[in-house]
């Protein structure tokens, strides 16, 4: 029964209402066989002190407010204040306009999916990309 | 630095309250168990002083949000409190979706509580095996009160006894008539019983338990109270806390705590031998090919008989056995 399992946190940053796209991706890293942590509606401190608590491989941000910019700069600058950015995997989801993932990925973000990602490549991105 | 460092080092840390390093050591006992001889030897004298209480019931009666409130209010009280949350793991990709955490946001900051969410894992009984080791750790990090949530249970998951001093069953309104509560199983071991979303109504379930009690002799003097709370409202909350603190009184008073404590390692310890005899078996003497064959071949002459054919393989594991001793 022992063994490594890969565990996410899914969280949603601010209080936009849109939680079918957390909620269906989350369901898709659950069919794959890890351990998917729903955090629901968190602030930035309550997502890392989250994060860290339940000691998690990956975090997934789902945004759909257009406030992407501010929500992962606050998470990542508290990560790395805690000294846990280098051990967590961040990606971002939601309605992200495809000209602003540079900019996210020069932040610390592994990747971005926006509407249409496909769940596998996500799974599969998480499954290849782990930090630790 | 070798694993043996790695364990020490995060084991010091533990023990100046450092949260990331309880958080690791966790991660280590869920997926290897068998590091935790090397980790507890590191932590040479815990008391074993935090006070357990376990919430269980079936899924959707409110045992997160119920957690989450009472935590608040233990945590108001000065409490530092550890949480384990249990849900289940699917049979079919071995993933799990933990949804209690979400419930417990409201204390999610609070600098006294860890909460740790768990994936049952294959393991039955409404817990998961590394329940009892991550509430050692708790012990270890000074917790005062420790929370098991069990996975939302049905009538026979019932694990959780064994490892908690005070049990907290939760209902909800419609649960059943008199025949179900005189059922065996979960109903009969409530040190409390709340029934939960008394927005709904619930007196009549309230009426039912106590009419079951009213059947029940209670040795000790000690009868379980029954509570109505709506978890999200507040509405009976402090009644419900009120009740833990007294149940908890009584335990410690009557000395049946140190019962407890005995119960909740010797069900630890035969579940950990019970594990290693069966491993020691299955690995050594147990040819998993010959079982498939086994059964293929019974199915193919047509005179398929379940039980000889486990005879045959069970009196050849015997004979080695006893030839290897």
């Amino acid at each position: 029964m022992s063994e490594k399992k890969i565990r996410v946190l899914m969280s949603k940053p601010g209080i936009d209402g849109h939680w079918r796209g957390g909620i269906v991706v989350s369901r898709a890293i659950r069919d794959a066989g890890m351990e998917l942590i729903f955090g629901g509606f968190q602030n930035a401190k309550q997502i890392v002190e989250s994060a860290i608590q339940e000691d998690v491989d990956v975090l997934g941000l789902s945004i759909h407010s257009g406030a992407h910019f501010a929500y992962t700069k606050q998470v990542i600058d508290l990560l790395k204040e805690k000294g846990v950015f280098n051990d967590i995997l961040i990606l971002v989801g939601g309605v992200i306009p495809a000209q602003d993932f540079t900019k996210l990925k020069e932040m610390g973000v592994a990747n971005i999916y926006g509407p249409g990602s496909m769940t596998n490549d996500i799974v599969e991105f998480i499954k290849t990309h782990l930090k630790k | 630095m070798t694993n043996d460092d790695i364990i020490e080092s995060l084991v010091n840390r533990v023990k100046k309250k450092d949260k990331i390093a309880l958080a690791r050591l966790i991660t280590i006992v869920e997926n290897e168990p068998e590091k935790a001889t090397k980790i507890f030897k590191h932590f040479e004298n815990i008391n074993h002083d935090s006070y357990i209480i376990g919430l269980t019931g079936s899924p959707g009666v409110g045992k997160s949000t119920l957690t989450g409130a009472i935590a608040q209010k233990m945590l108001d009280e000065g409490k530092t409190i550890g949480i384990i949350s249990v849900d289940p793991t699917s049979p079919f990709s071995g993933g799990a979706f933990l949804g209690d955490r979400v419930r417990m946001t409201n204390i999610c900051l609070h600098p006294n509580v860890f909460m740790r969410s768990l994936a049952s894992r294959g393991y039955q009984g409404g817990i998961s095996r590394a329940v009892f080791d991550i509430s050692m750790l708790y012990e270890a990090f000074g917790m005062d009160i420790i929370i098991i949530e069990t996975v939302g249970v049905g009538q026979a998951e019932f694990d959780v006894y064994n490892l908690v001093y005070t049990v907290v069953v939760i209902l909800v309104p419609g649960y059943g008539d008199v025949i179900q509560m005189q059922k065996a199983g979960i109903i009969e071991i409530g040190d409390i019983y709340d029934v939960n979303k008394k927005d709904l109504g619930g007196e009549d379930i309230a009426v039912q338990i106590e009419m079951m009690l009213d059947d029940t002799i209670f040795q000790s003097g000690y009868r379980p109270p029954v509570v109505l709370t709506d978890a999200i409202s507040g509405e009976g909350i402090d009644e419900l806390l009120q009740c833990i603190w007294d149940h908890k009184e009584h335990v410690e008073l009557s000395g049946n705590i140190n019962e407890k404590k005995k119960n909740r390692f010797s069900y630890k310890i035969k579940e950990l031998l019970f594990t290693k005899v069966e491993k020691l078996i299955m690995e050594n003497f147990v040819d998993e090919n010959e079982v498939t064959n086994i059964v293929k071949s019974a199915l193919e002459d047509g005179k398929f008989n379940i039980y000889s054919s486990i005879h045959k393989i069970f009196d050849k594991i015997t004979l080695e056995i006893k030839k290897n001793s």
